[in-house]
C-alpha cells in the first residue's frame, strides 16, 4: 500500500454537532509535505480544503475562491434563508417563474435523477418533514397525514420547461440532496481554475482529489457513522470523489420497528433496510454522492442496484 | 422499477453532472472576490501603407475585484504617432509646396526667404516661421511632420445597489500636445426575470480643450493668407438605453441604442481642401470648416452563441448624424477552442458609410465658398473591411498570452471623375492599414 500522504477524517456523523454554521472565517495552516489545509464551515459541515504548493498566497486565494463558492451556492440554495433563491421560488405560490442558468442545470440534473431512480430520488419530497420528525422517539405520523403530505410530492408535477418554472401552490424546492457535493466539485473547479497542483476538497466527508502530491495518493479514512471515530476504511485517492450517504442517528422507533430518515417519496413512508451507510467512488463528487442517495432508497437492494451498475462502492449495514 | 440496462444510472448521472458542472461556470465565476490584480496588458503596432502614419501604442489595465459585485478598474494607454498625414489637398502633376502648422518647435530651413511660392504663382510672405514642405507630382499630399503622443488615463468603480441594480461610476483624462478632454460616465444596470433580463441606462459628458500648433485656423480662409486664431474647445453628452437578454442558455443578446451631442470646434485645424479650377488645376487651398454641432444616433446589436466550448459572437451597427453621414457595421468573431489552453479567434469587419453633405473632395474656384466644408476622407463615402487572426494560450501559472494580426483595407467610393489636369490621378487612394498586437493578462 502506497504510503499515506494525510489522513483525512471524514465524518458523516459528527457535522451536524460541529459548529452552528454562522461563522465564515476562513483558517490555513501549513502542514507537513508542503500542504497547505484550510478549513471553515458551510453547509452544516467542517469543511477542508488540503492544497500542496509552497505559495502561502496562492493557497490562501485558492482555499478562498473555493470557500467563496460554497458559501455562495449555500445562500442560493438555502431553504433556511428568506433570501434565497430556492426560497423565493418555494414562495412563488403557483406562478411561473424564469429561473437562471445555474438554478435551470439544478432542475436538469434533478429531473434526470427523478426519471433514472423511477421517481425514487425527488427534490419535492422534503414536505414529508412536515409529517416526518427522526428525534429518535416513537411519533410515527397518521397513515391519512402522509398521504395528506404526498399530494403535494412530485417532480412530474412541477412544471419544468427551461427557463421557465412553476411550483404548484403548496409544494416545495429542497436541493439539500445534491447541494453539498455540486459545492465540492464547484469549488474544485474553482481551484483548478487558478492552480494545476494537487488538491483534495472535502466537505463534511463528500470530497473530491485532483491530482496526487508527490508524497504519494491522499489516503482517506472513511469513519464509521456511529459514535466511535474509528476508521473503517482508508482508502487512496489521486483522482475523483467520494460520496457517502448515511442513516445515522436520525430514525424513529415504535414497535420494535426501526423507521430510518431516507423516505420513499413515492409512499412517503422510510425506506426499509436501507445500509447504514453508503460510501460510491465516481468520476465527479456530485455523480458519486447521487448514486449513494439512489443506493440509500433501494433499501436491502441497495448493494444489489450498485453491483449492477458497476459502481465502486462500501456498504455498512 | 425495471432497470433498463447495467450501467446506465451512473452513466445517465454522469453525463447530467458534467452538463451541470458545465452550464453556469462562467457566470458564477465573476462574483469571487480576489485579493488580487487582475492586469490585462498589451502592446498594439499600427502601420498605415505607403509611409503614412504609424503608431505604438501600450495599454495596461488593471481591476480588482473586492467581493459582492464591487471592483475599481484603471486603464493607462500611451500613445506615439509619427508620419504623414493627408493634408486633404487633391494630388497634382505639379509639386505642391505646403506649410507644416507653425509651432516653436519647427523651424524653417535657415537661410530661405520667409515667403513662398503657391501654385497659382503668388508671392506670399509667411507671418511666422515655419516649416515647408513639397508634395511630388501625382503623390497625395501628406503632412510628413506629424507626430503626436497621447497620454489618457480612465477609472471606473462599480458596486451593487441593493440585490437587483448595478451602479457604474467612472472618469478620463486625455492629453496630447493640442488636445486635452475630461470626462465623466455613470451607468446604472437593473436585472430582471432572475438576471435573465437586464436593463441598463448610461450618461456620459465630455469636455475638450482644442490648442491647435500655429493656432486654430479661421475655417473656410484661404490657406495662403494664414488666419489663424487661438484656442477652441467643445462639450459633448451622451446617453444610452441598453437592454440585455438570455435567450436561451447558449443565446445572450444585447440591444443598445445611444444618443449624443456635441457642441463646439469639430474641425480638423490640419485639413485643407484644394480649390480646383475648370481646367483641374489647383489655384488654391482652403482650410476645412464643420458645423459646431453634431448629434448621432446609433442602434447596436450584439449576440454571443455558445456552440460546445466555441463562441459566436455577431454586432451590427447602426449609425446616424446630422451631418447626413449613415453608417453601418457588421461585426464577426469566432473563438474556436483548440485544447484546454489555447484558442484562435478569426475576426471580420465590414464597414460602410455615405459622405457627410459638406463633403467635398475639392472646391470648384468658379462657386462661392460654402459656410461649411471638408475634404477628410474619414467623412467621405467608403468601404472598410477587416481581417483579423487572433491566437491565445494559457501558460501554467493562469496567465494568458495573446497575439492579434489585423488588416484593414478602406476603398472610397463615389469619386468624382477626374478632368483636365486631374486626369491620371488617383484622386482619393483610400487606405490599407495592418495592426500586431501581443497582450498579456495576468494577475499579482
Amino acid at each position: 500500500m502506497t504510503p499515506a500522504s494525510r489522513a483525512i477524517p471524514v465524518s458523516t456523523a459528527g457535522a451536524r454537532s460541529a459548529r452552528n454554521g454562522a461563522s465564515s472565517e476562513l483558517r490555513i495552516t501549513q502542514q507537513q509535505n508542503g500542504i497547505y489545509a484550510a478549513t471553515f464551515f458551510a453547509m452544516a459541515s467542517p469543511c477542508e480544503i488540503l492544497i500542496e504548493t509552497r505559495d502561502a498566497k496562492l493557497a490562501r486565494r485558492a482555499a478562498q475562491a473555493a470557500a467563496d463558492e460554497a458559501w455562495r451556492i449555500e445562500r442560493k440554495y438555502s431553504r433556511y434563508r428568506e433570501d434565497s433563491v430556492l426560497s423565493g421560488l418555494n414562495r412563488s405560490n403557483g406562478a411561473s417563474v424564469v429561473v437562471d442558468d445555474e438554478t435551470a442545470a439544478l432542475l436538469d440534473f434533478a429531473e434526470c435523477c427523478f426519471v433514472v431512480s423511477d421517481g425514487l430520488f425527488d427534490v419535492t419530497s422534503g414536505i414529508l418533514r412536515r409529517v416526518w420528525t427522526f428525534d429518535g422517539s416513537d411519533r410515527v405520523p397518521a397513515p391519512a397525514d402522509v398521504d395528506a403530505c404526498r399530494a403535494f410530492v412530485g417532480f412530474q408535477r412541477l412544471l419544468w420547461k427551461r427557463p421557465l418554472l412553476n411550483v404548484p401552490a403548496g409544494m416545495e424546492l429542497d436541493f439539500g440532496g445534491i447541494c453539498k457535493e455540486y459545492a465540492v466539485d464547484r469549488a474544485l473547479a474553482a481551484i483548478t481554475a487558478r492552480f494545476s497542483g494537487a488538491v483534495l476538497v472535502n466537505f463534511g466527508g463528500d470530497l473530491c482529489a485532483s491530482g496526487a502530491p508527490a508524497a504519494g495518493p491522499w489516503s482517506v479514512g472513511v469513519e464509521r457513522p456511529d459514535s466511535d471515530r474509528e476508521a473503517r476504511l482508508l482508502l487512496d485517492l489521486t483522482q475523483g470523489a467520494l460520496a457517502t450517504s448515511g442513516d445515522t442517528h436520525r430514525f424513529l422507533m415504535r414497535d420494535g420497528v426501526r423507521y430510518g430518515h431516507i423516505l420513499d417519496p413515492r409512499t412517503g413512508w422510510p425506506v426499509k433496510d436501507a445500509p447504514r451507510s453508503v460510501t460510491v467512488a465516481a468520476g465527479g463528487c456530485t455523480q458519486a454522492g447521487m448514486l449513494s442517495s439512489l443506493a440509500m432508497l433501494r433499501g436491502s437492494e441497495a448493494e444489489r442496484f450498485l453491483t449492477e451498475e458497476g459502481v465502486k462502492f462500501w456498504c455498512l449495514r | 422499477m425495471q432497470l433498463k440496462k447495467p450501467g446506465s444510472v451512473p452513466t445517465a448521472l454522469m453525463a447530467a453532472s458534467c452538463a451541470l458542472l458545465g452550464a453556469s461556470t462562467a457566470k458564477a465565476d465573476d462574483s469571487y472576490e480576489s485579493d488580487d490584480w487582475q492586469v490585462d496588458s498589451a502592446l498594439l503596432y499600427y502601420k498605415e501603407d505607403q509611409q503614412r502614419v504609424q503608431a505604438i501604442e501600450p495599454v495596461v489595465s488593471l481591476k480588482r475585484d473586492f467581493g459582492d459585485d464591487r471592483s475599481l478598474g484603471v486603464k493607462l494607454t500611451y500613445d506615439s504617432l509619427s508620419g504623414g498625414s493627408p493634408n486633404g489637398a487633391l494630388p497634382s502633376h505639379s509639386p505642391q509646396t505646403f506649410a507644416t502648422p507653425s509651432g516653436a518647435s519647427l523651424q524653417a530651413p535657415s537661410g530661405e526667404p520667409q515667403t513662398y511660392t503657391t501654385s497659382s504663382g503668388r508671392v506670399v510672405a509667411l507671418l511666422e516661421k515655419v516649416t515647408l514642405y513639397t508634395t511630388e507630382p501625382g503623390q497625395l499630399p501628406l503632412d510628413p511632420n506629424f507626430h503626436d503622443q497621447r497620454v489618457a488615463f480612465s477609472t471606473s468603480w462599480q458596486q451593487r445597489l441593493g440585490e437587483q441594480m448595478r451602479l457604474s461610476v467612472g472618469g478620463d483624462l486625455s492629453h496630447e500636445q493640442d488636445f486635452m478632454s475630461a470626462g465623466l460616465n455613470a451607468a446604472l444596470a437593473r436585472d430582471f426575470n432572475n438576471k435573465n433580463t437586464t436593463l441598463s441606462f448610461g450618461t456620459n459628458l465630455e469636455a475638450d480643450a482644442i490648442r491647435p500648433i500655429g493656432g486654430a485656423p479661421v475655417g473656410g480662409t484661404d490657406y495662403t493668407q494664414l488666419q489663424k486664431g487661438g484656442n477652441e474647445s467643445k462639450t459633448v453628452g451622451g446617453v444610452l438605453f441598453g437592454v440585455t437578454q438570455v435567450l436561451s442558455r447558449r443565446w445572450l443578446a444585447q440591444l443598445n441604442y445611444s444618443y449624443d451631442a456635441s457642441h463646439g470646434y469639430q474641425t480638423d485645424p490640419y485639413k485643407l481642401l484644394s480649390v480646383i479650377d475648370a481646367g483641374g488645376n489647383a489655384v488654391g487651398y482652403r482650410f476645412e470648416n464643420r458645423p459646431d454641432n453634431r448629434t448621432r444616433q446609433s442602434v447596436f446589436l450584439e449576440n454571443k452563441l455558445a456552440l460546445g466550448r466555441d463562441v459566436l459572437d455577431l454586432s451590427l451597427r447602426h449609425m446616424k448624424d446630422n451631418w447626413g453621414i449613415k453608417s453601418q457595421t457588421a461585426d464577426l468573431r469566432y473563438r474556436l477552442e483548440l485544447g484546454n489552453a489555447m484558442y484562435i479567434e478569426p475576426h471580420a469587419r465590414y464597414y460602410k458609410q455615405n459622405a457627410a453633405s459638406f463633403y467635398n473632395l475639392y472646391l470648384n474656384a468658379a462657386d462661392p465658398a460654402p459656410d461649411v466644408m471638408s475634404a477628410d476622407p474619414r467623412l467621405g463615402a467608403f468601404d472598410a473591411m477587416t481581417y483579423g487572426l487572433k491566437l491565445g494560450m494559457t501558460l501554467a501559472d493562469k496567465s494568458e498570452v495573446s497575439i492579434r494580426l489585423e488588416q484593414y483595407r478602406q476603398n472610397a467610393r463615389d469619386v468624382p471623375a477626374a478632368f483636365g489636369q486631374l486626369q491620371g490621378l488617383d484622386l482619393n487612394p483610400g487606405l490599407k492599414s495592418f495592426i500586431f498586437q501581443v497582450g498579456w493578462r495576468f494577475s499579482f
